[in-house]
């Protein structure tokens, strides 16, 4: 992957002296650059992005992506089609070497994803969204952990959204199932009190009854007025609930409309609906 | 009587000792599992850290004596200790800003760390040399017993005495008083949870706005508290000397892993475990044995399983059995 010689683990699985699942986390190097928002311009917009990891290849070519207040806006495309990588790019872990994001007008580009999070932003990873050996509450409360103020108010609202985890608050979340983890992952999300909230793959791995619940009350979430960019495999589900879609083709724009219009759009059901 | 009489053998040469040594060990394991649970590697430098504490704290109680402040009854090198740690933790903070800082910005992979300790470890090693030479030194002072043999002898009848000294009392109440601090601050106040989350999941602390210096840095000073105090307890109890200390490396690791590193509660049960076993395979049971049993039955040899020489080898066999049989430790070695 690099070819930093201090990361060389030579092979070592010896757990005895080392532990695993350190930091894989970098932030990107972005300069600062002068764009200003249109008027009338989603809340969080990710305009004409290109870029990729490091010095690597772009991986992004022009890529749009927006939410707007109250909305619920889904990227959706086929493996490999740069959705992770867009959303990795919103929240700064990724070199946008043209186009920029910015979040209420304001330039965001150069910030780094902990920054962005004080900004107003909140982010739920695909894979390891939680801490698995804290209790449900401990989870909500590292969550708020920026905040300084009283945050019972917000916890309480997060348990009257997810009603299973007040009932399960003080077991540790690693023994929750995969649909109460993902739960947890929003709700310590939402702790901040969160501008926009960003959900990578929220339904992965869990059974279809789940996947159903967990959509609704995404959907509840979007109602309180947050709006929401996700990222989702299961386009089909994706697209039903969207206000707003994306359809992401080797790193490009290929299709955009509301999740009505893509769900109808002939060439969006032929190339990855499945007819 | 006889049952009597070998109870208090048995307790005042097995189980006071062990329960002073395991405390001890335990302390020292705590640093450790710390390291390995927040940091992410085995900190090979840590019997020499509490060597260093051990020799900052022994010269100032010796100043405090020679200025006539003394504790009363208990040892002055208790008043000297907070002295020790602080200036453990600007070793350690030092250290941490011209080595390990270094290598946590390229990402260093954990296995390198370990190495990197291990210079680190000699490089203390001639510190502590430096400072306060290589010999033995006794620095307990104030009153040596709490119980003696005479006195318990007296006061019960028994033939066999029992005493406990000054030193293995103190070290069993700070102890419990450091384990007890140390598992209310990681489990009801912001930074020990956000520690706990640091370890947990890196990655997900950093999107939650932990700041991974601040983590690092509590960390090393929690350390250099424990190493300090778990230092110069042993040095009040048995003596100093620096070659002992980056002996006992050995058994404090095995008491980490044996309890499961990075699970503090592990870290205790492993000292106790290490402990009890080194004493009870070391020590001559032809006392406590000749009481128990019927006298055509009494044994003519020592009944010692092994010379105290070969004590680290207790430690090092149930290391190797541990690592064999259940890698996890007893605790599972959940992280912090």
């Amino acid at each position: 992957m690099s070819d930093n010689p201090y990361q060389n683990d030579r092979g070592n699985k010896d757990r005895s002296i080392t532990k695993d699942g350190g930091g894989t986390l970098s932030a990107a190097q972005n300069d600062p650059r002068q764009s200003t928002g249109q008027k009338g311009e989603p809340f969080l917009i990710g305009d004409a992005m290109t870029g990729g990891y490091g010095k690597g290849p772009d991986i992004l070519h022009g890529c749009t992506i927006a939410a707007e207040r109250g909305e619920i806006a889904v990227i959706v495309g086929p493996n490999g089609a740069g959705k992770s990588t867009a959303m990795k790019a919103v929240f700064g872990m990724l070199n946008v070497n043209q186009g920029a994001v910015r979040l209420d007008g304001e330039d965001i580009t150069h910030l780094s994803p902990q920054e962005r999070v004080v900004k107003g932003m909140g982010f739920v990873p695909q894979t390891s969204n939680i801490f698995t050996s804290m209790t449900v509450e401990e989870n909500l409360e590292m969550g708020a952990f920026i905040r300084r103020d009283d945050f019972r108010d917000t916890m309480t609202q997060v348990y009257d959204l997810f009603p299973i985890l007040k009932e399960k608050r003080n077991q540790a979340a690693g023994e929750l199932s995969g649909g109460q983890r993902q739960q947890v992952a929003v709700g310590r999300a939402l702790m901040t009190k969160p501008k926009v909230l960003m959900l990578d793959e929220p339904t992965a791995g869990v059974s279809p009854i789940v996947m159903d619940e967990l959509f609704d009350r995404i959907i509840e979430v979007a109602r309180t007025g947050i709006p929401i960019l996700m990222v989702e495999q299961n386009a089909r589900q994706a697209l039903e609930i969207a206000d707003k879609a994306y359809v992401l083709v080797q790193g490009r724009n290929a299709h955009t409309g509301t999740g009505k219009e893509l769900l109808a759009d002939q060439e969006v059901r032929r190339s990855f609906l499945g007819g | 009587m006889d049952f009597l009489n070998a109870l208090v053998a048995f307790a005042n040469f097995v189980f006071v000792p062990g329960l002073a040594y395991g405390a001890q060990l335990a302390i020292g394991a705590l640093g450790v599992t710390m390291i390995y649970g927040i940091l992410r590697f085995s900190n090979f430098a840590h019997g020499d850290t509490m060597a260093f504490g051990t020799a900052i704290t022994i010269l100032f109680t010796t100043a405090f004596i020679g200025m006539g402040i003394t504790f009363g009854p208990l040892p002055t090198a208790l008043l000297a200790l907070p002295f020790g740690i602080g200036a453990t933790i600007l070793l350690l903070l030092g250290t941490d800003w011209a080595v390990y800082k270094f290598y946590r910005e390229q990402k260093a992979s954990p296995v390198i760390l370990v190495i990197v300790s291990m210079g680190v470890m000699f490089v203390m090693n001639g510190i502590v040399r430096f400072i306060i030479g290589v010999r033995d030194i006794n620095f307990a002072d104030g009153e040596r017993f709490i119980v003696t043999a005479r006195g318990f002898r007296d006061f019960t009848g028994l033939d066999e005495g029992l005493a406990i000294k000054t030193t293995q009392a103190i070290t069993v109440v700070v102890a419990f008083i450091v384990m007890a601090l140390l598992f209310w601050f990681l489990n009801k106040t912001r930074t020990g949870k956000s520690m706990r989350a640091f370890s947990d999941n890196e990655d997900l602390a950093l999107l939650s706005g932990i700041n991974p210096d601040w983590v690092v840095k509590v960390t090393w000073m929690i350390v250099a508290a424990l190493a300090t105090t778990a230092g110069v307890l042993y040095g009040l109890d048995k003596s100093f000397k620096a070659f002992t200390y980056f002996q006992l490396l050995l058994p404090i690791f095995a008491a980490a892993i044996v309890g499961g590193l990075g699970s503090p509660l592990g870290a205790i049960a492993g000292g106790f475990v290490i402990a009890f076993s080194e004493v009870t395979i070391t020590y001559a049971w032809k006392k406590v044995l000749t009481y128990l049993l019927p006298e055509s039955l009494a044994p003519d040899g020592l009944v010692q399983l092994l010379s105290t020489d070969y004590k680290f080898a207790v430690s090092f066999a149930i290391l190797i059995i541990v690592l064999l049989f259940k890698p996890t430790g007893l605790f599972k070695g959940k992280s912090v």
